[in-house]
């Protein structure tokens, strides 16, 4: 499969469509869809009320769905007395970081094992395969003593780093560069270019869609990463929101209020993002997974 | 995070490069050709990273597992198999291991089945179709913390809303029955979303004149799904389950911050990989965590190669 | 693509490069957000993993602090206790980039490396700033010198008590005159005081809260009451596992009786229970300013002897140095001045229930006026302590490891004896295990 024909249609476009009639089967089908999505939509909504309570009226019981009192103490709370804008810093910055590292080696090795030639490169290609298999929740804590011993233990780059070498983006580019037809690049080659002018101007311009759908998917990952940078960060100053959230307090206790409001700081910038770019963000999914076919 | 393995594509690479095609004269080939050598430039940035990144940790972890190495990063001993064999005799490796593959035989299947449904109604549901998914994958958009905090919460027996709502009394999270069960029930809602939107582009390659013939042939919506969607679909089945099975059992995340970082209620919920990291970091063992990440690598590596090799038996198969 | 037209694009590109420069900006200062934000004289940054009432009086303190000690910054924060935070402490001290302070369980200091991911106190230092040997329980002290040097400043003692609703036992005749509970010497007294409470009590609470399945109770309850029966764990030379299964068992079935007779529910919520009117649980000595707050009728005695001898369990929490390759200067004077200041004022502290270990404040007018506490502080003389070992200590290994098996006997899914049979297990392994810090066996003296 190559990465055009994966795209989910995105509904039909132009403004002469006509509406279909309800039948029965669709008013069935609606039903149950807005059954299925209220059940999935009501821990959602439930963070968010729970997030506009005050803290006693959080842990009443039994618990209710709407405040009583609508209040945003505890979102003014997590701003005036927590990290938590520091942690959103940093996950801003790592989750970047990592992303436009990602793209550039990514795409240069997918291009390099798709088109080109040098020694080796069966061999390394079959390296990286077996890389696939890597990750830190499998090898944590050697990667752990790795980095360690680089003395990157409690900084940025000790968290972006390691994120920087997936092999599976590498080979998801990798397929798709190969699908692109030769013939461009030849016509190019013919015209004297060398290959890093043919690769920025032609390659890179004709993949968009699959540099943004590696893109996208390496920002989601990088953005919501908790166990990677909940090993090698300790200092509270430095931890990114899924971390920060997970491992430090406040102290007094747990607020679930201020909790919830925190959790909605870390997860709404991607909902909302995602509301604005739902086709990009359907597609760089479904393609990135699709490509393990 | 349970998808950053979910691109892990294990199908096997294809070596080919076709040769040239073109090229008219000799010296036009002969500078397509030399523009082609010489590639490992655009190899090299990645490979730096890779080698630092991912090999060299593998390497430093097998010879980290034949030592007492702790977690002060200096004074490694020499130790040989022992490690290896505390790990064989220690009951926390397979307890531990008992849970992720328990977790692993909940997830995967409900996880493969509700986002086939759920596909299939965003699919053919024909209004508003950004808003199902809208809903269905916006969980997967959380951080793991976030979603496993708030089914913590939900989960709580007097203030949570699971209780409220089926209007039952079940103490989730401190009877070691359900312990299990709500990460289960965790994870389902928080990742299904990636897996329904495979299945939904999936079912979107799906060429209209199959159902429309069989609707000739007098097939009902039951019979068009039993025997075209559903075998249609059976490459991307394939792959969801590979890939759900390879994140299953590396579950990290929402076990330990449901369970406030320890192993749930009468040890019921320790994970693999928290127990890896509990003897790193908290007994501060690191040769011993080495020891028993390797074997841990080991199993997920076998799952891997069983697909690869399922995969190749059933081309073979099909040729 | 391209229809909303070039602007949107070029705005989205222009922020995108900006973000992306500002990120790598960032990653390369490489120390955080918040090191653009510090400009005091000096800075002491220092951890922490108190919550609730203890999290809002250590903050009460560190303004109080604050407000007398202007040119330091303190950099507070609070992790979550238990395993993350030594976790997290270990990791920092030993990637070099600890806390200038820490707090920590006096149990974990001896395993924690003393001088490898910890420094010795200063105490020419601390005297200077007025905290000196002979203002604290010389026991407490001894347990904080290790190889003949200061560790950790003990800040308190903490106790696990058996509070009660002095309503409930009043309609159980169950209170003395003296308006405390009447004294319980057996077992027999004990489950008869549980049945006359019973009858008291309002429909669907239990009787008592004993934490059934969390397994960091379950262990501490086990060594108050082991240690009643004058039982030992290992021998003094660390080389011989000397404890006893019989007694072991006997505890683990008193335990075990309360859930089968009906008196404790395992997974109720005990604290919300006893607020709500159940006559007893067992907690540690900082719910009291919860049960204050609510508001209702109660008092807070040690564990009670059913075995015979008072021996309740005890902690402390104490101020460590974490290993800094290049401690000194200015914050680290800031830290020996902060952890005085605290150990010294720790009034506040004490009304949140902690017993102080500073003397000088033990005996003062004001503390002796503070109810309950004046009820229980006696339960700092016969201390039930986990073993000196480097695997002992609050959520240390020997806890992680024994505390599940004494939980499982609790719930019913293992038998007492074949519970206390494991438990002698454990002991023996971690008996034979190496300190991963030093390679030594605890009958070696790793690290203890």
């Amino acid at each position: 499969m190559t990465a055009t024909q994966i795209r989910v249609k995105t509904g039909p476009v132009g403004a002469g469509k006509v509406r279909k009639p309800w039948t029965a089967g669709q008013i069935v089908l609606t039903v149950v869809g807005v059954a299925v999505s209220a059940v999935w939509v009501a821990p959602l909504a439930w963070a968010l009320f729970t997030s506009l309570k005050s803290e006693t009226e959080a842990v009443e019981v039994p618990p209710h769905w709407l405040p009583k009192v609508w209040t945003a103490q505890a979102w003014k709370a997590i701003f005036e007395t927590g990290n938590i804008t520091n942690w959103f810093v940093n996950s801003l910055v790592v989750s970047v970081c990592v992303t436009v590292v990602v793209l550039l080696v990514s795409a240069l090795a997918g291009y390099g094992f798709a088109r080109t030639e040098f020694r080796g490169k069966g061999a390394l290609m079959g390296l990286v395969m077996a890389g696939l298999m890597v990750s830190p929740a499998v090898l944590g804590v050697p990667l752990f003593s790795t980095v360690q011993s680089m003395g990157m233990v409690d900084t940025y780059w000790g968290m972006i780093l390691p994120q920087c070498a997936p092999a599976a983006m590498v080979y998801i580019l990798y397929k798709f560069f190969q699908g692109i037809p030769r013939e461009l690049e030849e016509a190019a080659f013919i015209d004297g270019a060398g290959r890093w002018r043919v690769f920025f101007t032609i390659i890179v311009p004709l993949s968009r869609p699959s540099l943004s759908a590696v893109g996208i998917f390496t920002f989601i990952a990088s953005w919501n990463n908790f166990l990677w940078p909940y090993m090698v960060t300790n200092n509270p100053d430095l931890m990114t929101m899924p971390n920060g959230i997970a491992t430090v307090m406040n102290s007094y206790g747990i607020q679930w209020a201020q909790l919830m409001a925190g959790g909605l700081m870390a997860g709404l910038p991607l909902i909302i993002v995602f509301v604005f770019f739902q086709r990009q963000i359907v597609s760089g999914v479904a393609h990135t997974g699709l490509a393990g076919q | 995070m349970t998808t950053t393995n979910a691109e892990a594509a294990l199908a096997p690479a294809s070596k080919s490069i076709r040769s040239i095609s073109s090229g008219d004269t000799e010296s036009a080939r002969a500078r397509v050709g030399r523009a082609l050598q010489h590639g490992g430039w655009f190899v090299a940035p990645f490979l730096v990273l890779f080698a630092l990144f991912v090999i060299w940790p593998v390497l430093r972890g097998v010879y980290l597992s034949f030592t007492d190495a702790n977690v002060s990063g200096v004074g490694a001993n020499f130790v040989g198999w022992d490690n290896y064999r505390e790990a064989f005799d220690d009951p926390l490796v397979w307890d531990s291991l008992g849970h992720s593959a328990y977790f692993t035989l909940l997830v995967v299947p409900c996880i493969t089945v509700l986002a086939f449904l759920m596909a299939m109604l965003a699919h053919h549901i024909e209004r508003a179709k950004w808003l199902w998914r809208l809903c269905f994958f916006a969980p997967f958009l959380l951080p793991s913390t976030v979603a496993s905090n708030l089914w913590q919460w939900l989960f709580n027996p007097g203030t949570g809303m699971v209780n409220h709502v089926l209007g039952i009394d079940t103490p989730w999270l401190t009877d070691k029955s359900t312990a299990m069960l709500a990460v289960v029930i965790t994870t389902l809602w928080w990742t299904v979303g990636f897996s329904f939107l495979l299945y939904l582009a999936a079912l979107q390659t799906i060429p209209d004149h199959l159902y429309e013939a069989a609707k000739l042939d007098g097939a009902n919506a039951w019979h068009r799904m039993v025997h075209i969607t559903v075998p249609m679909l059976r490459n991307i089945t394939g792959l969801v389950i590979a890939l759900q099975i390879l994140a299953s059992l590396q579950v990290f995340d929402q076990a330990v911050v449901i369970y406030d970082f320890g192993p749930g209620p009468e040890e019921s919920t320790r994970t693999f990989v928290q127990y890896t990291l509990e003897e790193g970091f908290t007994s501060y063992r690191v040769g011993y965590a080495s020891a028993i990440s390797i074997i841990f690598f080991v199993i997920i590596a076998a799952v891997a190669l069983g697909r690869m090799w399922l995969l190749r038996k059933r081309e073979e198969g099909v040729r | 693509m391209g229809r909303p037209g070039l602007n949107r694009r070029q705005l989205i590109t222009g922020l995108g490069g900006l973000a992306v420069a500002g990120s790598f900006g960032f990653a390369a200062l490489g120390s955080g957000a918040d090191a653009l934000a510090s400009s005091a004289a000096s800075r002491v940054r220092y951890w922490n993993l108190f919550s609730g009432g203890d999290g809002s009086n250590m903050i009460a303190m560190l303004d109080a602090f604050r407000k007398a000690n202007s040119g330091i910054a303190v950099k507070d924060a609070t992790l979550q206790w238990g395993n993350p935070y030594y976790t997290k402490l270990a990791m920092a001290a030993a990637g070099s980039r600890a806390p200038d302070l820490a707090v920590s369980h006096l149990g974990r200091v001896a395993g924690f490396a003393p001088g490898r991911l910890l420094d010795p106190w200063d105490t020419d230092l601390l005297a200077k700033f007025g905290v000196r040997e002979q203002d604290f329980n010389p026991a407490l002290w001894k347990r904080a010198v290790i190889d003949g040097k200061l560790y950790a400043l003990p800040l308190d003692i903490h106790v696990q008590l058996n509070f009660y609703r002095k309503d409930v036992l009043t309609k159980a005749g169950l209170l003395g005159d003296d308006g405390l509970i009447v004294p319980i010497a057996s077992t027999k007294e004990w489950f008869d005081a549980l049945k006359a409470a019973k009858k008291a009590t309002k429909n669907g609470l239990q009787t008592v809260g004993i934490h059934a399945n969390d397994q960091n109770f379950a262990w501490w309850f086990f060594v108050a009451f082991y240690t009643q029966l004058g039982g030992t764990y290992f021998n003094d030379a660390m080389t011989e596992v000397t404890f006893d299964e019989d007694k072991a068992t006997q505890v683990l079935e008193f335990l075990r009786q309360h859930v089968t007779d009906g008196y404790a529910t395992a997974g109720a919520a005990d604290a919300e229970q006893f607020m709500n009117g159940s006559p007893f649980t067992w907690e540690g000595n900082w719910s009291v300013p919860v049960y204050s707050g609510a508001k209702i009728e109660y008092g807070a005695a040690p564990l009670p002897p059913v075995f015979g001898k008072q021996a309740t369990h005890a902690e402390s929490h104490s101020f460590v140095l974490p290993h800094q390759s290049d401690r000194g200067g200015s914050s680290n004077e800031g830290a020996h001045r902060l952890a005085a200041y605290i150990v010294k004022n720790a009034l506040a502290w004490a009304a949140g229930g902690h017993i102080p270990a500073y003397t000088p404040t033990l005996g003062s007018a004001a503390y002796k006026k503070l109810t309950p506490q004046n009820e229980y502080v006696s339960a700092m003389d016969h201390q039930a302590t986990e073993p000196k070992a480097w695997f002992s200590g609050s959520t240390g290994t020997l806890a992680a490891r024994i505390g599940p098996v004494v939980a499982s006997s609790t719930l019913g899914s293992a038998k007492p004896a074949a519970a206390a049979r494991r438990m002698k297990n454990v002991l023996e392994t971690l008996l034979a295990m190496k300190n991963p810090m030093d390679g030594r066996t605890a009958a070696q003296g790793g690290a203890a």
